[in-house]
């Protein structure tokens, strides 16, 4: 490809995710969390850290936001904390937002690393490759969701002593130091699905690839699938709530529908749409 | 391949190593890696691998998880010979796929560096590891000269095959000393059902209820049963979208996901439920013919306005969750810890289970669950009480030798009950634990049992409505140390010191538990022969036993008045609340769970004291200054976390943690709210008022930043979490109307 050609044919090589993305995608792995079923029981999380080897990094580092946690249960209160004067006490409960990387199609991280350590797959992944990464930490500086973990330290001299190392999964690896790291959509299953699938000479069915998270939720809240299929649950989720990817703004016919996607505004484009928690007026 | 050094041969001889040498390693966080050069070539081949053992193949194999007494089917991925992941069944009925995050955790409770791999015996004054035949040797020397009838065991929650060969040792022991002891119960409950429907553990239909009241039942995280209940929850709030309204001093998981969350004085629910019973008779004309004059008399004293005086609740918040009660029929009300830990304890759950009544919703939305076929094989759940108990038999003398197992009570009873005196009155201890805790510090004789992922057993979980099953427990792989026992193994040998004849067939636990299923039931087979029924049940987990059928049969019980009284020296009240999470302190050791941070507050690797803005700002106190909270038994420190999910007048303090002696991550870290209770019971079931302790708190003048989740507790106007009213919600998805 000569600059030359490229400056000619600008327009084809300027493809953005709103004119379907800069590749020919196999898959375009997606996720749906219904807010009205998530409970904030965290068992997700626990379920990244023992399928993900997650360090733990104690009370210290943890307080530092140093914590490995791919996926972070968040919680928000409807009102100021301290001092509010609406209500007297938080009477509609708490709200409870399971965060992990949106794996997003125009992904902020993506375009700043200096070494291409993370960078989109024909999957709809965003990959992180640790071999290849420096520790810039420019990626995490872009991220709008702040889900992209750094090992300011090598956690795992302290985090897995004798035989707690022997729960880890030989199917990822372990991160050391100067790496960043990140939710992979459970890369190591979505691989194992799809090797079993080609063994068996089919294409990758609907439930043959869950993430750990989503596996583990008591309520279901949690659905993943592929968004190239269109028998997924997944897709049929994304359909009925009329959220589409490639979008800033969404333009839905029925405008009461739940889904969205966590600042959508911002045109990074993720992969997880959210349904609206439900509460009783 | 010319000029090269290395030809096809030793290639593959080199990748065949390498391979190896990454499993047997175990784990690929070893910064360097097995190579011929080193020459350290003492790597086994798996060139005959074990049965079943495909290299780089994990495979599934069905369990039932033991982290809390709920009994959850498990699958644990098994890959060269070592767990390493563990999931829901999806064949369970209990947990169906999902888990909860102290099973996930359970990794850590096997694989944990503390975990004990050797026998300790006293050995003047100090415990010393000695082999298990040396330990064993002290237990037979012992028992031949104790008295059997005076061996008392202390256990957690049991049900199956160690539940009977536990019957079958106290019987040949002459003994009925068996304290079925748990921190975290619903023992109150049990009683009032018990007395009022007949049943212990009714059958409650969230799939059927539009509404559900809970006065303090966390089923979402610490009640009876949390997965099973989330499974149903998640049905409940799906298409025609029922109502949750909770009732508690201090929010719990379930308070988190409410439509409308109220705290009422602690210790005033039952009043709250007799007002509403007051304005349902009243406003809504509720049919109370089934209800005993007495009362309904006493129902008729309690209008709103005396309610709000008891309760401190408003009567507009009384008459809204009348008002979902009525409209969004039928209902459910429940109650839990926090209504049953005082003095009035059965009161409160006893007038809850009158809304019930009067609502119409017992054998509506409240149906018997049946019960185990074998009654012998069901869960004993454990109470609060049996912890007094054992406590006041210690103390007279009437225990000569005392097993503890899955219990830790010197940590989790309060400290007026002077348990430590009174074990110590014990002559002979012996625990059966995988790990030194404070009880087990006390022992004569610790005796280290294998793993809930090494050890074989069944279960019968004490909540299981839909269908009735044994849950298989079978071992996920090898014991990790030589020198530790299954606690069916364990019983079984001291059945046979017991000279209990019939157990001397069986070599040990694996095989006495074959011939135990082999001789259940035809029916149960389904036609199998013995060898392809113990496979399909270990393949499955679990054995579904068919329902012996019950009814549910509604009686009233008299209700007296509880009266409160201020203590103008110890204004506020104690609450000391359950984690999902560690539990009674049980799971404090586990690092995974330790980091997770709190649900509600999202604080991590410590203790918290709960304040309401209020309160915070009357006592000039801000979040992260350290607080000090005394009762008449003693006081603690914790730093302060301010939210608006707690009672003015209520200080909550999470258990779990404080211990002093369990380990590497639980040992000096937080404190221990069980440790200061007052004394005090509840008047009918002699039920720990675990939540009736009044406190006072003070400014120690020490603060530093609150170790917690996330800068911001409000969402500062982003739409991160969004949130559509339940109308809208039954518009675009209820009535069917879903993707």
């Amino acid at each position: 490809m000569s600059l030359k050609n490229v400056l000619e044919n600008w327009s084809d090589y300027r493809k953005t995710h709103e004119d379907g993305g800069h590749h020919d995608y196999e898959h375009m792995w997606g996720m749906v969390v219904d807010l009205n079923k998530c409970t904030g029981c965290n068992a997700c999380a626990v379920s990244c850290y023992s399928e993900n080897n997650l360090a733990t990094v104690g009370k210290e580092k943890m307080g530092k936001g140093q914590g490995m946690h791919w996926l972070r249960m968040e919680r928000y209160w409807d009102e100021p904390n301290v001092g509010g004067d609406e209500k007297e006490f938080h009477e509609r409960g708490a709200s409870f937002l399971p965060m992990m990387c949106q794996q997003c199609n125009a992904a902020t991280c993506e375009v700043v690393c200096p070494v291409a350590a993370t960078y989109h797959t024909p999957d709809g992944l965003n990959a992180q490759v640790y071999n290849r990464c420096i520790g810039s930490r420019y990626c995490s500086n872009n991220c709008p969701y702040r889900l992209r973990y750094f090992n300011f330290y090598s956690y795992y001299e302290d985090a897995w002593p004798e035989p707690l190392n022997q729960q880890l999964n030989p199917d990822l690896s372990v991160r050391d130091k100067g790496v960043m790291e990140k939710c992979t959509f459970c890369v190591q299953r979505i691989r194992t699905a799809k090797d079993t699938a080609r063994r068996e000479g089919r294409e990758v069915r609907d439930g043959d690839a869950v993430s750990a998270c989503a596996q583990s939720c008591p309520t279901k809240a949690i659905t993943f699938g592929d968004l190239l299929d269109e028998n997924a649950e997944v897709t049929k989720l994304w359909k009925f709530h009329q959220v589409e990817l490639g979008k800033t703004k969404q333009d839905k016919a029925n405008k009461e529908l739940r889904g969205y996607r966590v600042l959508e505004g911002l045109n990074v484009d993720p992969c997880i749409m959210y349904l609206d928690r439900v509460r009783e007026v | 391949m010319s000029g090269n050094d290395i030809n096809r041969r030793d290639f593959l001889k080199f990748m065949g190593l390498g391979g190896v040498g990454a499993a047997t390693l175990s784990g690929c966080d070893m910064p360097t890696t097995v190579t011929l050069e080193e020459g350290k070539e003492k790597v086994v081949s798996y060139l005959a691998p074990e049965e079943y053992v495909i290299p780089g193949i994990g495979v599934w194999y069905a369990s039932t998880c033991q982290q809390c007494p709920s009994s959850c089917g498990i699958h644990g991925r098994v890959r060269e010979g070592r767990v390493l992941k563990v999931e829901g069944n999806p064949e369970s009925s209990v947990n169906g796929g999902g888990l909860c995050q102290m099973a996930h955790a359970g990794l850590q409770s096997h694989y944990n560096p503390d975990r004990l791999r050797k026998p300790l015996i006293r050995k003047g004054g100090t415990l010393t590891e000695v082999s298990w035949k040396e330990a064993w040797a002290v237990v037979e020397e012992k028992l031949a000269a104790s008295d059997s009838a005076k061996t008392g065991w202390m256990t957690g929650t049991v049900s199956g095959h160690q539940a009977v060969l536990l019957d079958a040792l106290q019987e040949a022991n002459g003994s009925n000393k068996h304290y079925v002891y748990e921190a975290i119960n619903n023992s109150v409950g049990e009683s009032v059902n018990k007395a009022m429907l007949g049943e212990a553990t009714p059958r409650y239909r969230f799939d059927k209820a539009q509404s559900i009241l809970s006065f303090g039942a966390d089923f979402l995280g610490t009640w009876v049963s949390p997965v099973h209940f989330s499974k149903e929850y998640a049905e409940f709030r799906t298409g025609d979208r029922g109502v949750l309204m909770v009732v508690e001093p201090k929010m719990t998981l379930t308070g988190a996901n409410a439509d409308f969350w109220v705290p009422a004085k602690p210790g005033t629910e039952g009043v709250l439920a007799l007002g509403i019973a007051n304005v349902l008779l009243t406003k809504h004309q509720a049919d109370a013919k089934l209800l005993p004059a007495s009362v309904r008399k006493l129902i008729s004293e309690y209008n709103v306005a005396k309610v709000t005086e008891v309760t401190g609740v408003g009567g507009d918040s009384v008459v809204k969750i009348t008002n979902h009660l009525k409209n969004h029929a039928p209902s459910i009300v429940m109650s839990g810890a926090s209504a049953h830990e005082h003095e009035n304890g059965y009161f409160n759950a006893t007038a809850a289970m009158v809304l019930n009544i009067l609502l119409g919703n017992v054998g509506k939305t409240i149906e018997s669950s049946g019960a185990m076929p074998d009654v012998k094989l069901a869960s004993k759940t454990g109470s609060s009480s049996a912890a007094m108990r054992l406590a006041a038999d210690a103390d007279k003398g009437a225990l000569e030798t005392l097993f503890i197992t899955g219990a830790n009570p010197v940590f989790t009873v309060p400290s007026y009950v002077g348990l430590v005196d009174k074990l110590a009155k014990v002559p002979f201890k012996v625990s059966l634990t995988s790990f030194m805790d404070e009880t087990a510090a006390l022992s004569d004789v610790i005796l280290p049992l294998l793993s809930s992922y090494e050890d074989w057993g069944t279960t019968a979980a004490a909540y299981q409505p839909t269908e009735k099953v044994i849950g298989i427990q079978q071992p996920l792989m090898q014991p990790l140390y030589a020198e530790t026992k299954g606690f069916g193994d364990v019983l079984l040998d001291l059945l046979k010191i017991q000279g209990a004849e019939q157990y001397g067939a069986y070599t040990d636990y694996y095989s006495y538990l074959q011939n135990a299923l082999y001789s259940l039931p035809a029916s149960v087979k389904q036609g199998l022969s013995d060898a392809d029924f113990w496979h399909d049940s270990l393949k499955k987990g679990l054995i579904k036993v068919g329902d012996a059928k019950g009814s549910l049969s509604v009686k009233t019980i008299d209700l007296t008045a509880p009266s409160f009284e201020d203590n103008a020296d110890f204004p506020m009240v104690l609450a000391p609340s359950a984690r999902q999470g560690l539990w009674d302190g049980r799971l404090a050791n586990i690092p995974w769970l330790q980091e997770a941070p709190d649900q509600i507050t999202k604080i991590f690797w410590d203790s918290w004291a709960e304040l309401h803005p209020s309160t915070a700002k009357k006592f000039g106190v801000k979040e992260g200054d350290v607080i000090q909270v005394e009762s008449d038994q003693g006081s603690i420190e914790a730093q302060v976390y301010i939210y608006k999910g707690v009672h003015p007048d209520v200080v909550a303090v999470p258990m779990g943690q404080g211990h002093e002696n369990y380990g590497r991550y639980a040992t000096n870290l937080g404190v221990n709210p069980l440790k200061i209770l007052s004394p005090g019971t509840d008047k009918v079931t002699g039920e720990i008022a675990a939540h009736a302790t009044r406190v006072r708190i003070s400014k120690t003048g020490k603060s530093s930043d609150l170790a917690r989740l996330g800068g911001s507790e409000t969402q500062v106007g982003r739409k991160l979490v969004s949130t559509v009213s339940a109308d809208v919600f039954r518009r675009t998805e209820g009535g069917g109307n879903v993707a």
